[in-house]
């Protein structure tokens, strides 16, 4: 380990482990870059794990934002087609409700196919009968082709695509400076947050895909980019309450889009500024909830008697165009900072703004721009190139639920997951179908530490149960020694404090007395509290 | 319908007054919605765990005196004397149990921790003190591929205190049917599976063979087997050559569901009448007095009764309903906590912490009636899990305040006959 990093030298080091930086990060490696990724905490832990799981079509732009509508509805396409295994093509209603005016329709749908965007016009009552869910008052409706992705999986897929074609990927190591040399960023100092170890690690360009935190990352090399934390509160819902994604047709506002995801349907979002400080530890207010459901009641009623199982928040990296200090233009477009045009700064680029729709294009541009100061001249081929996990299939595993389960997140990738005796096939989530296989095999390919990391990965506890009696089950298998046993009983604590942080902003009804069964088996019977002695240092909250 | 009492809910508390009344001679239904929290148990009942400082308690009948006057056991006249009722009546129930209330003593919780209890089911591993291990070396022997049994834990959990653990782990063919379909390797099948097809013999053979070189002084099993009588976890003991006791295991608790089967079958001999899969939904109430109630599946039927109990449970059972901005008793409407209004008191941040929900309940007065608009009602008393004023979870009671009120409140209407 010790001479590894002691020779960290790399052509390119991308910074954040969200969709932007995954997808960066593969399309330098596929271009023939040695790459180094490194993420503080997790693969998507920030914006990019916490948004609706929504593959826009671009409808929602249209009107406002032409150039945003026209990129999201190409690289919805593409997404179709490279991450097969992310997207579930459900469609999606814009709907107008009595208090709207069903004069923008006419405007939306114009605007949708001046996009691109194929939009329909629908028969109200053929809305009710497509999505029985929706609202009955309904007065209009557009077909719009919206889908459901599954950012955990998606960002994973281009992390692990990055791999295979020769890019590291540090977990857990934080960047805690940018090192500066004439003029010219030369790489970064990082800190390894399971040991405390600090090393330098070396690259001709490094990129700040940092997300909102990237004007941190911008500070410590020493310029300023103006950032704009916009906070987006969103709901979980116990169930799929819908099969298309749900939108009303108006201009952009809160709580006003309803996406199926996996078992589960989200209600989002809310936008307010928030000082960057607190966008390490976003909480989710009353009002908001109150907002959200208010709102959420208004696209499919069956929301306000299903039980809500958490409430979460992101924080969207909008960012002030440098010729507005105010920021009172805020653009929702691709920013690409070339830091040595703008500041005098070679070597270090940053890629903001955006969104997790536009991942693949935004990772495009910053890669053409890199490859450009590296003098590199390989055209970029990630739209066309499936990624892992998606590729033809060859040959399907025996029918089970586990396996079928497995498959929809893994895609072709669950090959590596060994099935067919006892001891994998042991179920440890019901809810979900996760078997002592699956776990294996995401704690050896998939940067595995922690049971909220497992959580990202395969799903386990994110059902109905919340991790009722997965969590301990999985504590059980993750651990092989006296030394881990101590580690699992405090990763399980920090998993019940991370899942009680969603449902404390929504805990009554069904909630309450779910949290109060929690509280039960684990304080009660099992003493997990009595036995914790730490927090993790590597664990990060959702 | 008419009957003497009737009682709504048939966890332990109902179960409790149930079989205490019925053994008075009275006429007792019993209506229940069918599971109950002893489907969590640990294989053992608390009295009281920790004091309001979170102190470890070693005697529970001294700490009592200490707890808020909130606390339902200030409503028991002499705990001393039901304890032992208490203890007597599972007994006579066919559930023999070691402890008592003047001195707690330790169980082993699914993950390797310790907690002090009141009462442990005969066969449940118990050490009379923390600090003083009772075995050197011990063999803890799971069934292959059983998940809800972390030996892993449980193992290092006994090591810090000293004690020398080997794991082991065995199975039959038979488990390996139940294996075929994954979610099936849950305890109760396990224990079914092994009672109903006499495979006692063969696992305990399975379990000498893995244990019969290691000069162990006790074999630790996971608590999976006896789900019908007492008789199949005792000799499941008796089968293995060393001593042996059984470790709690993840829910469902075999011990647990036992317990409940064998309360009812007690209540059943004493001529109870025992409602399940029904609710209550209505109560009639006349003046201070509740009349009769409706359930969901009787309609248009009224039961009578001289007395009601209700000991349907907390937030978990149904007992208790919280939706968006209060929380309010779902069967007869009674009086819960005043300070149930504003949702954002409801919970704390951390989640370790006394969360305020866990104190939440129906009102009562010192005889335990219910309250209605602030009134008592006279022939109608709370029990058990559903009563406001203490944290079961931060205070380890629940057992307790489970049997303990019922017991008193059993003793209330017969006194007041």
């Amino acid at each position: 380990m010790k001479t590894e990093n002691n020779n960290h030298q790399y052509d390119v080091i991308v910074i954040g482990g969200g969709i932007t930086g995954a997808g960066t990060a593969r399309d330098c490696a596929m271009r023939g870059l040695k790459v180094l990724l490194v993420e503080r905490h997790d693969i998507s832990t920030g914006a990019t794990g916490r948004n609706h799981g929504l593959l826009h079509s671009g409808a929602r732009y249209a009107v406002t934002d032409h150039e945003s509508a026209t990129e999201c509805i190409k690289e919805n396409m593409t997404l179709r087609k490279i991450a097969r295994h992310c997207v579930e093509e459900t469609d999606g209603l814009f709907i107008t409700l009595p208090e709207d005016d069903l004069n923008f329709q006419s405007l939306f749908v114009e605007k949708c196919i001046e996009a691109g965007i194929q939009a329909e016009v629908i028969d109200p009552e053929l809305a009710k009968t497509m999505e029985p869910a929706v609202n009955p008052e309904l007065i209009g409706a557009v077909k719009v082709p919206d889908a459901s992705v599954d950012p955990f999986r998606l960002t994973m897929a281009n992390v692990l695509d990055a791999q295979l074609h020769g890019a590291k990927t540090l977990v857990s190591h934080e960047v805690i400076d940018v090192l500066v040399e004439q003029n010219r960023v030369v790489g970064v100092k990082l800190r390894n947050h399971h040991n405390g170890e600090e090393f330098n690690a070396y690259a001709q360009v490094t990129i700040n895909a940092a997300g909102i935190w990237g004007t941190l990352i911008a500070q410590m090399a020493g310029v300023k980019i103006n950032m704009f934390p916009a906070k987006g509160s969103l709901l979980i819902f116990g169930h799929r309450v819908n099969n298309m994604v749900i939108n009303r047709c108006r201009k952009p506002a809160n709580a006003d889009i309803l996406v199926p995801d996996d078992a589960v349907c989200v209600i989002g979002t809310t936008s307010d500024r928030v000082p960057i400080e607190a966008c390490d530890d976003m909480r989710v207010t009353p009002e908001e909830v109150e907002v959200l459901l208010s709102e959420g009641m208004k696209l499919a009623p069956s929301l306000g008697n299903t039980r809500i199982l958490r409430a979460y928040a992101g924080v969207r990296p909008l960012i002030a165009s440098d010729d507005d200090p105010s920021g009172r233009s805020i653009s929702r477009g691709i920013v690409t900072l070339d830091h040595e045009k703008r500041d005098g700064l070679a070597g270090f680029i940053t890629i903001t703004g955006g969104k997790m729709m536009t991942y693949r294009l935004m990772a495009e541009e910053v890669t053409n721009l890199a490859c450009e100061k590296l003098g590199v001249n390989k055209p970029c081929i990630t739209a066309s190139t499936p990624l892992p996990g998606s590729e033809p299939q060859q040959e399907s595993k025996k029918y089970s639920f586990a396996n079928k389960a497995s498959h929809g997140r893994h895609g072709t990738l669950d090959s590596k997951i060994s099935t067919g005796d006892a001891a994998s096939d042991a179920l440890v989530c019901e809810c979900e179908g996760v078997s002592v296989g699956e776990v294996k095999y995401a704690i050896d390919e998939l940067h595995v530490h922690n049971l909220v990391n497992l959580r990202r990965r395969t799903r386990v506890g994110m059902g109905t149960c919340q991790g009722e009696l997965c969590a301990c089950r999985t504590a059980g298998v993750m651990c092989d020694s006296d030394d881990s046993a101590q580690r699992a009983i405090n990763d399980l604590a920090g998993f019940l404090n991370e899942r009680w942080k969603g449902m404390q902003p929504v805990a009554w009804g069904d909630n309450l007395a779910e949290a109060q069964l929690t509280a039960t088996i684990y304080q009660g019977l099992l003493g997990v509290d009595q036995l914790t002695t730490e927090r993790r240092a590597d664990y990060y909250e959702i | 319908m008419k009957f003497d009492i009737i009682i709504i809910g048939g966890g332990l508390s109902g179960l409790t007054a149930g079989i205490a009344l019925a053994q008075a001679g009275r006429d007792v239904a019993v209506i229940s919605a069918g599971q109950s929290t002893l489907h969590f148990s640990s294989g053992s009942l608390d009295l009281l765990g920790c004091d309001n400082n979170g102190n470890i308690v070693n005697n529970p009948l001294n700490a009592i005196a200490s707890l808020n006057a909130s606390h339902p056991y200030k409503k028991v006249s002499n705990v001393e004397s039901i304890a032992q009722e208490a203890k007597q009546l599972l007994t006579e129930a066919g559930i023999t149990t070691t402890g008592d209330a003047t001195a707690n003593h330790w169980r082993i919780t699914p993950i390797g921790a310790l907690k002090p209890t009141w009462l442990s089911v005969d066969g449940m591993a118990t050490m009379q003190d923390a600090g003083t291990m009772p075995w050197k070396r011990v063999a803890l022997v799971n069934i292959i591929n059983y998940l809800d049994f972390p030996t892993k834990l449980i193992a290092a959990g006994l090591r810090n205190r000293g004690i020398e653990v080997d794991i082991k782990a065995v199975t039959l063919r038979e488990l390996n049917e139940l294996r075929k379909s994954p979610s099936e390797m849950r305890s109760t099948n396990i224990a079914k599976v092994l009672e109903r097809n006499n495979l006692l013999q063969g696992l305990a053979d399975a379990i000498n063979q893995v244990t019969v070189d290691g000069n162990y002084d006790m074999v630790l099993l996971p608590a999976v087997m006896g789900i019908d009588s007492c008789s199949a976890a005792s000799t499941m003991l008796n089968l293995i050559a060393p001593e042996a006791s059984y470790v709690a295991t993840l829910p469902p608790s075999v011990p647990g569901v036992r317990m409940q089967t064998l309360l009812r079958k007690r209540f059943a001999a004493l001529d109870g009448t025992f409602l399940t899969g029904d609710q209550v939904i209505e109560g009639n109430f006349q003046g201070n007095k509740l009349n009769s109630v409706k359930t969901a599946k009787l309609e248009g039927e009224r039961l009578e009764a001289d007395n009601f109990i209700l000991a349907t449970g907390s937030f978990m059972s149904r007992g208790l309903v919280a939706d968006y901005n209060h929380v309010y008793e779902p069967a007869l409407g009674v009086d819960v906590d005043s300070n149930s209004l504003d949702r954002t008191t409801w919970a704390q941040l951390n989640v370790t912490s006394a969360q305020p929900y866990m104190e939440m309940g129906v009102t009562t007065d010192t005889k335990l009636h219910c309250l209605l608009g602030g009134k008592p009602v006279s022939n109608l008393y709370a029990a058990g899990s559903i009563l406001s004023g203490h944290n079961s979870i931060k205070l380890s009671d629940a057992a307790g305040v489970d049997m303990l009120t019922a017991l008193q409140v059993t003793h209330n209407i017969l006194n007041q006959q």
